[in-house]
């Protein structure tokens, strides 16, 4: 309860000024008076002095003062605490960790909740969001309340203050009388130059102090990889570097630092993509990686140092980054074993096609053949089989064999590369003929582990059905989005064949698209004309036909003016190089994938398929299955987030699969990496500087977390809740007093010569 | 090492049977096909037969495929089938301009000696739509020495194709250097030493020859030439046929031998050769 006074209780406070004044002026005139007369000089004294009383007498009776009893209580301020969430948290701190640093510093501030009131939010990416910091009641403190529970938000992979002061200011509810944030200053946002200003400007309008604790104040010793930047955009087969920057702090003696990039593979171990040594000076390096990366699409590497012993955070020592590979041009080597209709209508087709480079033999000639001529009468040059095989190989795409036998022209022997080519992430296309598939002596080899179809090893087996037959589409056909574009000028309708190389079953993860009307396999199954597969990082095609040109040039191609052909061999490159348009799905890490933290994938199927999509997480380089998840898709495209758990650091591919059996669609993937520390543990240096320049542009205070009780937090406001006001004396008793008080002054001026 | 198969009715697969040996039966059923006039069968369509070289022989008004120049279609095959490893159909028939059966493939041959009529709407509308698709048309003056069938040829050509002229290509085209290097185009005559041809989207689309080239390569079931070959005999008759190979294997590999991969070891040869 509080008491005080009042000049007045009922008159506004513009009429207390004049009455005030009014008084003063009397008081003035009076004294003024007095100094003009010569008579009343004796009595001036008590002339004026009455006169004075007189005037407060009056001015009293015109105010009439009142006492005013209130109560209420103290409202503390409301700060905001933004709490770094950041994964650089987990790292060596003031007291352990920075994440036991906060506790402390929080445990400061709590203290002071009876002045102040804190919200405590996490940043890291984005908005800054409520903390799990509620009151644990199985647990007592030392003031008898229950203990809040240690501070453990879900890892953020940035500490973007910026974004979190700039949702603070926008917030629409009660404005905040300071920030106060805990951090280790090792910030996305604000960067290091400029950073008290960037951080004034976030808040905008809201001019308020934004006071810093300190979680860390030394480099523990470490040497890390800081940064991977990528030179430029990263091209397939076109040199290109990789910046890598090492840091060495905490007195940590580094010296000369060997650095490698290797590229993780589906299966195996990584292969090596460039190595070098970075020389340390001043606890900072800088080597360059001069690479080529020969196939596009997302790429893993796995970026190592070799750090010097007494390194503490190993876990920064090896980055995985998600490098996006682009192509210039889809380069293609397209090999044929004779020239026909059909080799002349793809050829056209690749050639028209101003992204793609194609690089071509066909077999003009064969041993049998009688030319006629000397050889320098001809045009004609050697297959160059084991220079292309042998060294180019890898600077394709992809590789159409069409209607190529593999035995007379020397390829038998470099099928293996040639299913490894595949393994690595290339491209095959398989186009039936006479001489294709069986009869073109793939079955037994290596290649036909790759193909999507299954091959009879037996050369006494039938290899080519002769009577002709119309295709016929799949389930997975009619839905696929490789198809559409064909279906969408054509309609179900296709042309006739005039043969077919008889191949076995679909394999078990490959998607039949098109399917033999009345020919099956020996399991029973409708024998596959056109199946798509997927084996280690690349992808294949076979179509088992050799007429696909009648899309291009027949009467039935008429009716779409030969656009069918191109659509056809548009989609099916397309979808062996990973074009988005063709796959059935696209699938996201959401927020990014960090080693033992929740990973949320997001599967954005493409409207129209539906079914059951299976998505399998699978380890790159040793090919265990790490999770598999399952959800329904209802065709109508919209996103899907499916929980894929904890995972161990290294790469991943995430493969999706909608449908099963008859109307399983062809397969997507996406490769990511999960990394043990990441960006966050990239650079384990505090930055202090930082964080004093932020508190001193706004007007706040720098202090470490075991000051953080000690900050200058704004006073709490009082705020009443019942009030009083009792009169100091009755009206009549001001009134009376005022009276006497004037009469008696007229006395005295009379008696002193005043009139 | 090179087949031909074909499909029996019951579209069982045929015993396979060696490509010489094929082509000896072939020949001799397309030499007997030859004498039909204006209908000849169409050829059984097998695995890998469907997409070979066949130098069909287009017919407007009411032309009819007559003279000793009938064999020189399945002439002209059975050398491409000799010489290359391209398949090519021994028996090739007659197609119409305003027949539907145009757009089955993507090669014709228009040869004559006397002034075509007018063409037909139809037939215009045929045409257009077989160069639209990207069909291959190769017209031959069987009597260059008058040159009323190539004018003729030419005159309703560009009814077809009204944006379209002939210009001379010679050795720097890709028909000269397709299988055979050729220094010039010769036929029945010596006659000129470039060809003529429509150029479309960079290839040559209609080729012309005033070369009388089915006279060169005309030859009877007995193996005899009946149209003697001037100024150069057999060896001109050689060239003759190298060309019709060169222009079969521009029809199947379009500008394949313009790829970059063969340039400099072919301007090499071309310096070596005399």
């Amino acid at each position: 309860m509080n008491r005080s006074f009042a000049l007045s209780g009922d008159l506004a406070q513009p009429f207390v000024i004049l009455a005030c004044a009014l008084a003063a002026l009397s008081a003035g005139l009076l004294l003024l008076e007095l100094w003009r007369s010569r008579r009343a000089r004796a009595a001036s004294f008590r002339i004026g002095a009455s006169g004075l009383v007189a005037v407060l007498g009056l001015l009293a009776a015109v105010l009439r003062p009142v006492g005013i009893v209130s109560k209420g209580s103290l409202v503390g301020p409301k700060v905001i605490v933004l709490a770094d969430a950041s994964r650089s948290i987990d790292l060596p701190g003031l007291e352990g960790t920075r994440r036991q640093t906060i506790d402390r510093a929080l445990a400061e501030l709590e203290a002071r909740s009876g002045e102040v009131r804190f919200t405590v939010l996490a940043f890291g990416d984005g908005a800054p969001t409520p903390i799990d910091g509620a009151a644990d009641p199985t647990k007592i403190a030392a003031s008898g309340k229950a203990a809040r529970a240690p501070f453990h938000p879900r890892a953020r992979l940035r500490s973007d203050l910026g974004a979190a002061l700039e949702a603070v200011a926008r917030a629409a509810d009660e404005r905040p009388a300071a920030v106060v944030v805990l951090s280790d200053g090792r910030l996305d946002r604000p960067a290091e130059a400029g950073a008290g200003d960037a951080a004034k400007a976030a808040l905008g309008a809201l001019q308020i102090p934004i006071h810093t604790v300190s979680l860390a104040d030394v480099a523990p010793r470490d040497a890390s990889i800081r940064r991977v930047l990528a030179a430029g955009a990263a091209v397939a087969h076109q040199p290109f570097s990789l910046r890598i920057e090492i840091g060495c702090d905490g007195g940590l003696s580094c010296g000369d630092v060997p650095v490698v990039a290797r590229e993780l593979r589906e299966k195996g171990e990584p292969t090596e993509l460039a190595s070098g040594t970075a020389h340390v000076v001043a606890g900072r390096a800088t080597v360059e990686l001069p690479m080529t990366i020969e196939r596009a699409g997302a790429r893993i590497l796995e970026i190592s140092i070799q750090a010097p012993e007494g390194d503490v955070i190993p876990e920064n020592d090896r980055r995985y980054t998600t490098l996006d590979v682009i192509r210039d041009r889809v380069r293609v080597l397209h090999v044929a074993g004779r020239p026909t209709y059909d080799v002349r209508a793809l050829r056209m087709w690749l050639k028209s096609d101003a992204s793609v480079d194609v690089v071509a033999f066909f077999i003009l000639r064969t041993p049998a053949d009688h030319v006629e001529a000397a050889s320098d009468e001809l045009a004609l040059i050697p297959f160059p089989v084991d220079e292309l095989f042998n060294e180019h190989l890898p600077s394709f795409d992809a590789v159409v064999l069409q209607d190529f036998n593999a035995e007379p022209y020397g390829l038998t022997k470099h099928l293996p590369s040639l299913a490894r080519y595949v393994e690595k992430g290339g491209g095959l296309i398989m186009v039936g003929g006479p001489d294709a598939f069986g009869p073109g002596h793939y079955g037994g080899t290596r290649l036909a582990d790759v193909l999507p179809v299954e091959l009879s090893a037996d050369r006494r087996e039938q290899g080519t059905d002769l009577a002709g037959f119309t295709p016929r589409f799949t389930d997975a056909g009619r839905v696929a989005p490789v198809l559409a574009p064909l279906r969408a000028l054509i309609g179900d309708d296709l042309p006739e064949m005039p043969g077919v190389d008889l191949v076995g079953d679909a394999r078990p993860d490959a998607t039949v698209l098109l399917e033999h009307p009345t020919r099956k396999t020996a399991s029973g199954a409708p024998m596959p004309v056109l199946a798509l597969g997927e084996h280690g990082s690349g992808r294949t095609m076979a179509l088992t036909v050799d007429g696909s040109h009648r899309l291009l040039f027949s009467s039935f191609a008429a009716s779409a003016a030969g656009r069918a052909h191109g659509a056809f061999w548009d989609a099916m490159l397309g979808w062996l190089m990973r074009d988005p348009r063709f796959e059935p799905a696209v699938i996201d890490v959401r927020g990014g994938c960090v080693a033992g933290e929740d990973t949320t994938l997001t599967l954005r199927p493409l409207p129209g398929p539906r079914g059951e999509a299976t998505v399998k997480i699978v380890r790159l380089g040793s090919g265990e299955v790490a999770a598999t998840l399952k959800t329904p898709v209802d065709g109508s495209g919209a996103a899907i987030d499916l929980q894929a758990g904890k995972l161990p650091a290294g790469g991943y591919s995430a493969v999706v699969e909608i449908g099963k059996g008859t109307t399983k669609g062809p397969t997507t993937r996406r490769d990511f990496a999960c990394e043990a520390g990441g960006d966050e543990w990239a650079d384990s240096r505090p930055d202090e500087d930082r964080l004093r320049a932020i508190a001193a542009a706004t007007g706040g205070v720098f202090v470490r977390a075991g000051d953080a009780g000690k900050l200058p937090l704004p006073e709490a406001t009082q705020v009443a809740t019942e009030r009083q006001v009792a009169a100091v004396l009755p009206v009549w008793a001001w009134t009376t007093l005022a009276a006497l008080l004037l009469g008696a002054h007229w006395i005295v001026r009379r008696r002193g010569g005043l009139t | 090492m090179k087949r031909i198969a074909s499909a029996n009715a019951a579209g069982e697969p045929a015993p396979r049977i060696g490509r010489r040996a094929a082509v000896s039966l072939l020949s001799v059923v397309a030499a007997g096909a030859a004498g039909l006039v204006g209908s000849a069968p169409r050829a059984a369509l097998a695995f890998g037969e469907e997409g070979a070289f066949n130098p069909r022989v287009l017919l407007t008004g009411d032309a009819r495929w007559e003279g000793v120049r009938t064999t020189a279609p399945g002439r002209w095959s059975k050398e491409l089938a000799d010489r290359t490893s391209a398949p090519a159909k021994l028996g090739p028939g007659t197609v119409r301009a305003d027949e539907p059966a145009l757009l089955a493939e993507p090669f014709a041959l228009w040869g004559g000696d006397a002034a075509v009529p007018a063409l037909t709407d139809r037939e215009v509308s045929g045409l257009k739509r077989f160069i639209a698709l990207g069909g291959v048309l190769f017209v031959d003056d069987f009597a260059p020495e008058i040159g009323v069938f190539l004018r003729s040829v030419k005159r309703e050509l560009a009814r077809v194709l009204p944006e379209g002229s002939p210009i001379p290509i010679g050795d720097e085209n890709v028909i000269f250097r397709s299988f055979y290097l050729l220094r010039r185009a010769e036929g029945r005559i010596e006659g000129p030493a470039k060809l003529e041809a429509i150029i479309r989207a960079g290839l040559p689309q209609v080729i012309f020859s005033a070369h009388d080239l089915m006279g060169a390569l005309a030859r009877s079931p007995s193996g005899i030439q009946p149209i003697a070959v001037t100024p150069g005999g057999d060896r001109q008759r050689e060239k003759a046929v190298r060309l019709a190979v060169n222009i079969a294997m521009y029809v199947l590999c379009s500008s394949y031998k313009d790829d970059q991969v063969h340039a400099p070891f072919l301007m090499r040869r071309r310096k070596s050769t005399p």
